[in-house]
């Protein structure tokens, strides 16, 4: 991996580059001035099962997806026994033993928590805190490129001694660059975890470049990547020469901010990168679904799901997307139905989009056996930016039907929030009993933090 | 990944948030202000008494009778702080042979010019390495029945976090 190579530590090769930089920033301590900093969580799911399971603690370890489908978080020990990550389970189960290979299912009450206080943790070092996933935030930093790393210090030490977790932080002028650092500063322990890209040597930053694809490069996906190679511009070197403005004519403007980024020019906001472009609810059955009926039910679950997102966030959208899938492994007939539905006008409302949803049923086959399905709510603007004019009462289409208005999303996501989420549903989600294609977790840690049955336990024998 | 932190993410903020506070009393619309608008307080919150910062602060279950003697029984619930600083007394949770157990931290030093403050027992807990100049570290049970456990490396001893309080039924 070009990212362990050692092209650190500073002092090891110092020679001035004749050619001229990219790089728009020379100086190697700088003035004041602030940073970007990207923190986040090594192998996050593995390290919060180790935080309370000590007994984990240098053993190979793997976390899998929902339903125990697939591999999504690997301990370095599990990397080391050569598991690819999004290895399918049934594929590496029967080794499991004689690697003595450890495994949970993905114990998401568990990480919710422990990302909420890594993230309250970070809060608390910044004034402007980006959350970018799970286990993942940008960070605005102030001070001099020397003050901004000793804040990364402080940080990674700060959350490891509170939570147990191990972070990297890549400090940068910019998140293009401050991706770059956080995963240099994972790759080479050097940095001890903490990368400031000014205060790495400018020779050795520019071999880094040199040696990553543009793929390596935030945001930067494959089918750009094509595109460039064919034009000769292959390492992030080249992507960080290339002309700005040729870039935006042959690509995109989204393309241009990455490539102003790598020179050092700030230019993605945190509205452009954390994007609330989308809401998606979808899970893979615990067993494969083939019936109408049970179809319609998963969809009523998922869009539910769905309005309740949009209503925590404040959302709402115009456009839904329906779909199934049958599993890829499957040597029956494969189906891979989807529909999208605009939507009459905003809304959040769980009855106007399960409705929607529920207009995929006339593409599902009957006795095909699907093992997925989800809901996508896009076009979204803040709710109350547009009141919604269809709400349910006035649908026609409802019919006599109980009057459920557009109060019904905050009403039920309320009574959800403090009864249990599966307490109240519409219709075919209404259900407590577990349905057997709700998720399968065989393999699940307790909900240590999140449930007093699951408290961990601590030996006074 | 931003989904399932959607989803799942103000779990951990329930705990120890303390409402909004006063401004309350100052609200009523009448001209008859409350009498008690200038004493207003807010309700005892428990959370706010026993957590010191909710980011570092668990709950776990005590299974034993080793620290009877302590006041901490059997079933009891611990309220442990993971940020705080272990010292000799200190009822701490330990990591021993990859379990946790709670006992009491003792530390003995060897001769005087020793910092008390200097902890070698701060592996997972602090940043500074805790250049040891303790002579002997044990972790002692509050109940004869249960002998003290030898520290040999102190350096390699993990304290997972100390103990606050203990929450127990009566």
């Amino acid at each position: 991996m070009a990212w362990s190579s050692g092209v650190w530590p500073p002092g090891a090769s110092t020679v001035s580059d004749p050619e001229p930089s990219p790089l728009g920033r020379g100086p190697v301590t700088g003035p004041v001035t602030s940073g970007v900093a990207l923190v986040d969580v090594n192998n996050f799911y593995v390290s919060s099962e180790r935080a309370f399971d000590p007994s984990l603690e240098g053993r190979p370890l793997v976390v899998l997806s929902n339903n125990d489908g697939c591999v999504i978080t690997r301990s370095a020990e599990a990397k080391v026994l050569g598991i690819p990550m999004g290895a399918p389970w049934f594929q590496i189960a029967g080794q499991a033993k004689n690697w003595g290979l450890q495994v949970r299912s993905s114990n998401y009450e568990l990480y919710g928590d422990m990302s909420a206080r890594v993230m309250e943790v970070l809060g608390r070092h910044t004034t402007d805190l980006e959350i970018y996933s799970i286990d993942e935030a940008f960070l605005t930093l102030h001070g001099t490129h020397r003050a901004q790393q000793a804040t990364g210090r402080t940080i990674k030490a700060t959350v490891r001694r509170n939570t147990g977790l191990p972070v990297c932080v890549g400090i940068a002028p910019t998140k293009t660059l401050a991706k770059l650092a956080n995963r240099w500063a994972k790759g080479n322990p050097h940095f001890d975890g903490v990368c400031h890209w000014d205060l790495v040597p400018q020779d050795q930053r520019r071999a880094l470049l040199r040696r990553l694809k543009v793929t390596d490069v935030w945001g930067v996906g494959t089918r750009n990547a094509a595109r460039l190679n064919a034009i000769g511009i292959d390492t992030a070197w080249d992507l960080a020469a290339a002309d700005p403005v040729l870039i935006r004519k042959r690509f995109s403007v989204v393309l241009m901010r990455t490539v102003l980024e790598l020179q050092g020019t700030p230019c993605i906001t945190s509205s452009e990168s954390t994007g609330n472009e989308q809401v998606l609810f979808s899970r893979s059955f615990a067993t494969p679904v083939t019936t109408l009926d049970g179809m319609q039910q998963a969809l009523s679950v998922y869009a539910q799901g769905a309005a309740s997102r949009l209503a925590r966030k404040n959302l709402q959208g115009r456009v839904l997307t329906a779909f199934a899938g049958t599993s890829p492994f499957s040597t029956g007939t494969r189906s891979a139905p989807s529909i999208c539905i605009p939507l009459p006008a905003h809304t959040a409302n769980p009855l106007e989009l399960t409705r929607a949803a529920h207009r995929l049923l006339p593409l599902i086959d009957e006795g095909v056996s699907y093992i997925r399905a989800g809901v996508i709510i896009t076009d979204l603007q803040p709710a109350g930016t547009q009141d919604s004019l269809l709400t349910l009462d006035q649908d026609p289409a409802a019919g006599a039907g109980p009057a459920l208005g557009k109060d019904t999303g905050p009403l039920l996501h309320q009574i959800g929030q403090r009864f249990g989420r599966s307490a109240i549903g519409l219709g075919h989600a209404g259900l407590k009993a577990g349905s057997d294609w709700t998720m399968k977790r065989d393999m699940l840690s307790p909900h240590y933090t999140t449930k007093w049955a699951d408290l961990p336990l601590v030996k006074a024998q | 990944m931003r989904e399932v932190m959607d989803e799942f993410g103000a779990s951990g903020r329930a705990l120890g948030r303390p409402a909004p506070a006063a401004a309350r009393a100052e609200l009523m619309p009448s001209g008859f202000a409350s009498p008690a608008q200038d004493w207003f307080e807010d309700r005892i919150d428990l959370n706010r008494h026993l957590i010191k910062d909710i980011t570092s602060t668990y709950i776990v279950r005590v299974s034993g009778h080793a620290m009877d003697g302590a006041g901490i029984s059997d079933g009891d619930e611990l309220i442990v702080d993971r940020a705080l600083h272990p010292r000799d007394g200190s009822v701490v949770v330990a990591v021993l042979d990859g379990e946790l157990i709670v006992r009491r931290l003792r530390i003995t030093h060897s001769d005087t010019s020793t910092d008390p403050e200097t902890s070698p027992t701060t592996k997972s807990n602090s940043t500074d390495p805790g250049d040891g100049t303790a002579a002997g570290v044990a972790l002692v049970a509050a109940s004869s029945a249960y002998p003290p456990i030898p520290v040999p490396d102190p350096d390699g001893l993990v304290i997972w976090g100390v103990a606050t309080r203990c929450l127990h039924r009566v």
